[in-house]
């Protein structure tokens, strides 16, 4: 869907590019993450390939074509939902809702989009008066209402409490399980790892690391089988490397001989692979 | 540009007007310098009147434009209008041609009431000209402004300073404290001035000379040249360094 090749980006008043030659590709039908601590680039990044931000340097194709090539119907294919709340205060969700909608030529079931994200009872009251929680919620259905063929998402958890987060995230889902393709950006390793097919680790404008999230398990998790059985009354424990654990002749004695409590394989955390890729924290209270 | 999605936007921001309050206070300032006019004696009132429709046209359009433009950097909306299929061509032009109709209403209420509480007299096409000309451009340069400005406190201030530096140079000429026929032509290129000679062709009774038709004109097509050349290309720029999303 999207090819990014060597983008690079500076803003006006700053002397150091903030993205720092990156390149990624958005598959058509994946859900593709951007993590990365604040301030690592990644609303920017979004900005610049929702034709936001224009002096960049490098290239960016959409559909392989040059995104500098589009002209403002882009935006009846994507869908945008920004990191702050972006809605008139003093009119009504539905007033609001019904604005944006009329600007498009493909317009979405609002009513259902409102029930869905638990707003409808709510669509009457003032933007002004919404919780911080509800605006965001307003926001997905604003970046929904044109039936968008690409979601940009910044940040789109962030300040919900866990039950909307949930029903966000499998809104999200089924978003792609319709064919939808999805650019979403989050500090949060739980959102990521959850939702994405791929994910970008970017720190500092450049980008350490894509893959699946269970790729980079696998490559970088510490690959072990972890036994902990009964012997004389006590528990015990012991480790093994997973490669050809099937031919470990003490692992097949414990497992054969002994009275096994637990097994686990070594599941290293996406959080502590983006550690070790980055050297850097993501430090963020939501882990 | 699509003529469907200007009326859409057009009719969001009148809508918006009236919903962020700025409707009812220019009626009510409309009222209260109606009263102010209806109790000063006929002398003042012919000097006043075209001095009031000057300011409301002029100054109260760039402040008009000025709130509406930080109530939306405020709420960050642009941000969200910039992706939908909507060009900037159509977002300016709509925020002025509301704004622009937003001024007629208040600045005819003035007029009309005094249609009918005085002896005015009128000529209302040339006085519909004018309004809606003077209106549109200094919305104009209000947008403009309100691009260059923090916030709207600080929007009021350049705006009061500005004012009293176009405002001043006229007066001085009409006390005679600036003399010389040079003043008279040096002073045609103010645009508050330009305004006001405009506005004084849309009584009845004055005669439409020279000055008049160059200040016609010189409103028109420096209207179009600060759209075309500053305030459309200068828009996305803005647009983008309040997008702090
Ligand atoms: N309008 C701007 N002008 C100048 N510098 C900016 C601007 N916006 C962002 N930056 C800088 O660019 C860098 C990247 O910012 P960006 O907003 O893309 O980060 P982020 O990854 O989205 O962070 P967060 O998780 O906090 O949202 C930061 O160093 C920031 O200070
Ligand atoms: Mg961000």
């Amino acid at each position: 869907m999207f090819k990014v090749n060597n983008l690079k980006f500076k803003y006006k008043n700053n002397k150091e590019d903030v993205i720092k030659g990156i390149s990624f590709e958005i598959k058509e039908g994946e859900i593709f993450g951007f993590l990365g601590p604040s301030g690592a680039g990644k609303s920017t990044t979004q900005k610049i390939i929702i034709k936001i931000l224009e002096d960049y340097q490098g290239e960016i194709k959409y559909k392989d074509k040059d995104l500098k090539e589009y002209n403002n119907d882009f935006y009846e294919e994507i869908g945008v939902s920004f990191e702050m709340p972006i809605h008139f205060s003093k009119m009504t969700a539905m007033e609001n809702i019904n604005f944006f909608l009329k600007l498009y030529k493909n317009n979405e079931d609002v009513e259902s989009l409102m029930k869905r994200v638990g707003l409808w009872e709510d669509r009457d009251k003032l933007v002004g008066e919404f919780s911080k929680g509800m605006k965001i919620r307003l926001n997905l259905v604003r970046a929904l209402l044109n039936k968008p063929k690409m979601l940009f998402l910044d940040e789109p958890t962030n300040g919900l409490d866990p039950t909307n987060a949930m029903i966000l995230k499998d809104m999200i889902r089924e978003f792609k399980n319709q064919g939808g393709t999805v650019f979403i950006t989050s500090h949060i390793m739980a959102d990521i790892d959850q939702l994405c097919d791929r994910v970008a680790f970017i720190v500092n404008g450049e980008i350490k690391e894509i893959d699946s999230p269970r790729n980079l398990k696998i490559r970088y998790g510490k690959r072990v089988v972890l036994v902990e059985y009964k012997e004389d009354g006590k528990t015990l424990s012991k480790e093994f490397p997973l490669e050809q654990i099937g031919k470990n002749q003490e692992f097949i004695n414990i497992v054969q001989e002994k009275e096994i409590e637990t097994i686990h394989s070594g599941e290293t955390t996406l959080e502590d692979i983006f550690i070790k890729v980055t050297g850097v924290k993501l430090d963020n209270e939501n882990l | 540009m699509k003529t469907s999605r200007i009326w859409l936007l057009i009719k969001g921001e009148l809508y918006r007007l009236h919903k962020y309050n700025v409707l009812f206070i220019s009626i009510l300032i409309a009222i209260i310098w109606g009263v102010v006019l209806y109790f000063v004696d006929s002398v003042l009132f012919n000097a006043l009147l075209p001095f009031l429709i000057l300011i409301d046209a002029t100054m109260m359009s760039v402040m008009y434009i000025g709130s509406v433009m930080f109530f939306e950097k405020k709420e960050s909306t642009l941000s969200s209008v910039l992706v939908t299929p909507v060009t900037n061509q159509e977002i300016i032009l709509s925020k002025i041609i509301a704004n622009t109709i937003h001024n007629l209403i208040s600045t005819s209420l003035i007029i009309i009431a005094f249609i009918f509480i005085k002896q005015v007299k009128i000529n209302y096409p040339l006085m519909l000209i004018a309004i809606i000309l003077i209106t549109a451009v200094f919305t104009g340069l209000g947008l403009l402004l309100s691009y260059y400005q923090k916030d709207f406190t600080s929007m009021l201030t350049n705006l009061m300073i500005l004012g009293f530096a176009l405002l001043l140079p006229s007066a001085l000429y009409g006390f005679n404290v600036l003399k010389g026929n040079a003043w008279e032509y040096i002073l045609l290129l103010n645009p508050v001035e330009a305004a006001s000679k405009v506005i004084a062709g849309g009584f009845k009774g004055i005669s439409l000379d020279w000055h008049y038709y160059f200040s016609l004109f010189y409103l028109l097509i420096g209207g179009l040249l600060t759209y075309k050349y500053l305030i459309l290309p200068k828009f996305k720029d803005y647009a983008v360094s309040i997008s702090g999303v």
